[in-house]
């Protein structure tokens, strides 16, 4: 779209995105909202399954949306000069399901010889059990991410939803090195990414207890391996915790004063972090009579201002109210596709004097048409109504 | 001679821990020349283990030796002027400088982005800091831990309990916080280096970890934003929102005879091949489990009774089965089951490394492959402290 120049980074990029539900939206939303122009593509036919939920309107942020169906040999001849004019494409279909579409590297690369291709897949692209259907909560128990966490002896965790934005956070990454090495050689790239492995490839300290200790690592809870007091304590009000962080023997004895014990600030068997460990439930018990006094945000303020890392538990709901990300602009409020105005979310970085990140609201499907098939591909009026009454535009 | 896709990109890092580190090793498996800058007492993950036998030894930390791989290793005391002297030699050298330092300390130094920039444009910064330098929290101080919890993640960690009040949110395992920063750095990092690539000019990145973790939460602030919270961690509020249709997808884990297996046939089609694979229960025929909704609904009954099927069976085997029919299930993987497992032994997912002191030892590499470009993922060990100060004090001390 003809735009001024907005020193973007990925001004004058552009990203063709085959992807659906999470993580592939994610990776674009990175690359939308530092200047690509990303253009989603999708059918009516089948929808975006991530499309019903509010979740869709961040991840989509900052995107063109364009109808095509490309199952029809019109629509994949259009997705196939959509081809020829982008930087990147980028898919998570199942394994192999991408080539079947006749949407394979090597295709892309006969319309753009220095094509970018990232596809994510759960299980990446070789091996004898690439063809593993799979969702990012199930990957969590298969790569050995969800059993690092939990209490001792309990059973495994459920673990959130940590793979799909962890995957998409790292394929942006990943198209950002292979923008670096075309700017560089001239050339593209096919990536095959594996979703498994991004989880697995997180937890290297386990994998090297097991092979330097012959030793399967059992999960701590908040516990940590040198470090204590390391926990969350009761706040005033309910599901009310203040997790607490003390590295070093200074913080120790500052927050022995904060909390107004200098007992055990003065006891010589909690002076280092060995002893304190063996008296874990005891120092607990210690905290928790000052924090269970203190609201959770206002003990976080005590002790940080002494020196202590401490922070309220939020749930997601005080994140989205949370003043440093209020006073600090992290939110930017949009009128979004239902009409109404909307706190849509930033990345986790800005630039020293600018540019800020482009953020605009999550399309609906269709609504970029005229200009992906009019002014980019050069369709005319009547070829576009066409190809939408042919339900190929569709 | 590998050359991966940063061939020729010339990065500093200081900072010490995980987050900046992490950073630096993204940038040093993709091919950078990645110098890390340490104290001379060393970086702290060096005491962060896990050792062999437990004996701390600062060359035999499993978190150092897994973040600094493939990296140079130098150590200056950027403290005194000798020290902040070379580290302005060098970072005239250099494309990008990761630093990680408390927020304005570098500034106070004269070693700041501006200071370091003043006749190198083309350099980039990035500043990893808990807080970025705005907001009300702009200085306070993050852990792993601390950023975990501030972040809303340990709302969902854990699953829904009977009571919040006595069960404790918990945080994720290893140093997952720490390493969303680090990831968010190191993209920040590469896109302005391909912006630097086109118009010459270099940029301060200023990163805040929490910023990075909250944008891991995007889809829960979508739905704040759009007035549906997610719910409490209660365990009676979970149901009732499901009962709403707010929570949806059976899912979960299962007991197994050798451990658990995850399943998720939540499509009518996946459900009716699941059935199937169960040998047709007379249960499965129950009006309440019909439907997709009746199946989420009542989801605590089903699994029960899909447990009673799986308990006598082992993981792979059903995970086998399961997947033959193109129903999401995998086995719950052990550390020693990923090292035994033939598909990641196929796609040579770990990568051994041999450490002067520490050994032989298998790394996880990375979970992409680029088909043009192979990347330098087992070129060096972690650095030895001080390992390279000959090559690269002395190369800038002849400046």
């Amino acid at each position: 779209m003809s735009e001024d120049s907005t020193g973007l980074p990925l001004e004058g990029v552009r990203v063709l995105d085959l992807s659906w539900i999470i993580a592939g939206p994610t990776a674009t939303r990175f690359l939308a909202m530092m200047g690509a122009e990303v253009i989603k593509v999708g059918s009516a036919r089948r929808p975006d399954p991530s499309t019903r939920g509010a979740p869709f309107q961040a991840y989509n942020q900052s995107k063109l949306y364009a109808a095509l169906n490309i199952s029809r040999p019109e629509g994949f001849e259009l997705a196939m000069r959509l081809v020829s004019v982008s930087d990147i494409v980028i898919e998570n279909f199942a394994a192999g399901v991408i080539e079947r579409l006749g949407l394979g590297y090597d295709a892309l690369r006969q319309a753009k010889p220095d094509i970018i291709m990232l596809s994510s897949s759960g299980t990446g692209h070789s091996g004898p059990d690439k063809d593993y259907v799979a969702y990012g909560s199930l990957l969590q128990y298969y790569t050995g991410w969800n059993a690092i966490s939990g209490n001792p002896n309990s059973e495994p965790i459920k673990g959130g939803l940590w793979a799909d934005p962890w995957v998409g956070m790292e394929l942006a990454m990943v198209a950002a090195a292979a923008l670096n090495h075309r700017a560089v050689s001239g050339e593209g790239n096919y990536a095959d990414f594996s979703m498994a492995e991004a989880l697995t490839a997180s937890i290297p300290e386990a994998l090297l207890d097991y092979q330097m200790n012959d030793r399967v690592p059992e999960p701590m809870g908040n516990a940590d391996q040198h470090h204590t007091p390391h926990n969350v304590y009761r706040c005033k009000g309910s599901d009310r915790w203040l997790a607490i962080a003390v590295t070093s023997n200074e913080e120790w004895q500052a927050l022995c004063a904060v909390i107004g014990r200098p007992d055990l600030s003065e006891d010589t068997i909690l002076a280092d972090a060995h002893g304190r460990r063996d008296q874990v439930q005891r120092i607990g018990a210690a905290i928790t009579e000052w924090t269970q006094q203190h609201e959770d945000y206002e003990a976080m303020r005590i002790l940080q201002v002494a020196g202590i890392s401490a922070t309220p538990y939020l749930s997601p709901d005080r994140v989205f109210t949370d003043p440093q990300l209020r006073e600090g602009g992290y939110f930017t409020t949009r009128t979004a596709s239902d009409g109404n105005r909307r706190d849509l979310p930033a990345l986790g970085w800005r630039f020293e004097g600018g540019p800020e990140p482009r953020i605009m609201a999550a399309p609906v499907l269709g609504q970029h048409n005229d200009y992906v098939y009019g002014e980019l591909l050069g369709l005319s009026k009547e070829e576009v109504a066409k190809y939408m009454d042919d339900q190929i535009i569709y | 001679m590998t050359e991966g896709m940063l061939h020729g990109v010339r990065v500093l890092e200081l900072g010490e821990g995980v987050s900046a580190p992490y950073c630096g090793k993204t940038l040093a498996n993709l091919g950078a020349e990645v110098i890390k800058i340490e104290s001379p007492q060393g970086d702290i993950s060096r005491a962060m283990g896990p050792f062999p036998g437990d004996i701390p030894h600062q060359e035999k930390s499993g978190v150092f030796l897994a973040l600094n791989a493939n990296k140079y290793g130098v150590t200056l005391d950027v403290e005194t002027e000798e020290g902040a002297e070379s580290f302005r030699n060098l970072a005239r050298t250099a494309d990008i400088i990761v630093e990680s330092m408390p927020v304005g300390w570098l500034d106070e130094r004269q070693l700041g982005y501006s200071a370091l920039a003043d006749g190198h444009p083309a350099l980039t910064m990035t500043s990893l800091s808990p807080f970025g330098t705005w907001g009300p929290y702009a200085g306070y101080k993050l852990t792993d831990l601390t950023l975990f919890h501030m972040s809303g993640q340990a709302h969902s960690l854990l699953g829904p309990v009977s009571d919040p009040d006595s069960q404790p949110p918990i945080r994720a395992g290893g140093h997952q916080a720490e390493l969303v920063a680090g990831m968010s750095a190191a993209t920040a990092t590469l896109m302005a280096l391909f912006r630097t690539r086109i118009s010459g000019k270099g940029c301060h990145i200023e990163a805040s970890a929490y910023e990075a973790m909250a944008t891991q939460l995007v889809s829960a602030l979508a739905s704040c934003a759009f007035d549906r919270p997610p719910p409490s961690r209660s365990l009676s509020e979970v149901q009732e929102a499901a009962t709403g249709g707010v929570v949806s997808a059976v899912g979960g884990i299962l007991p197994c005879s050798d451990g658990y297996v995850a399943i998720s046939p939540r499509e009518d089609a996946q459900w009716q091949r699941w059935v199937e694979l169960m040998d047709n229960p007379q249960w499965a025929d129950e009006e309440r489990f019909l439907t997709r909704d009746g199946r989420e609904s009542n989801f605590t009954e089903l699994w029960d009774l899909v447990g009673e099927w799986t308990k006598h069976r082992s993981k792979h085997e059903i995970a086998r089965m399961g997947q033959e029919r193109r129903i999401p299930c995998f086995p719950v993987n052990t550390v020693h089951d990923l090292f035994n497992d033939p598909h990641l032994k196929k796609r040579e997912f770990f990568t051994t490394i041999e450490h002067p002191i520490a050994g032989a030892l298998q790394y996880p590499g990375v979970p992409y492959r680029f088909s043009n470009t192979p990347l330098p993922l087992t070129e060096r060990p972690a650095p030895m402290l001080g390992q390279h100060n000959d090559i690269y004090l002395r190369e800038v001390s002849r400046q």
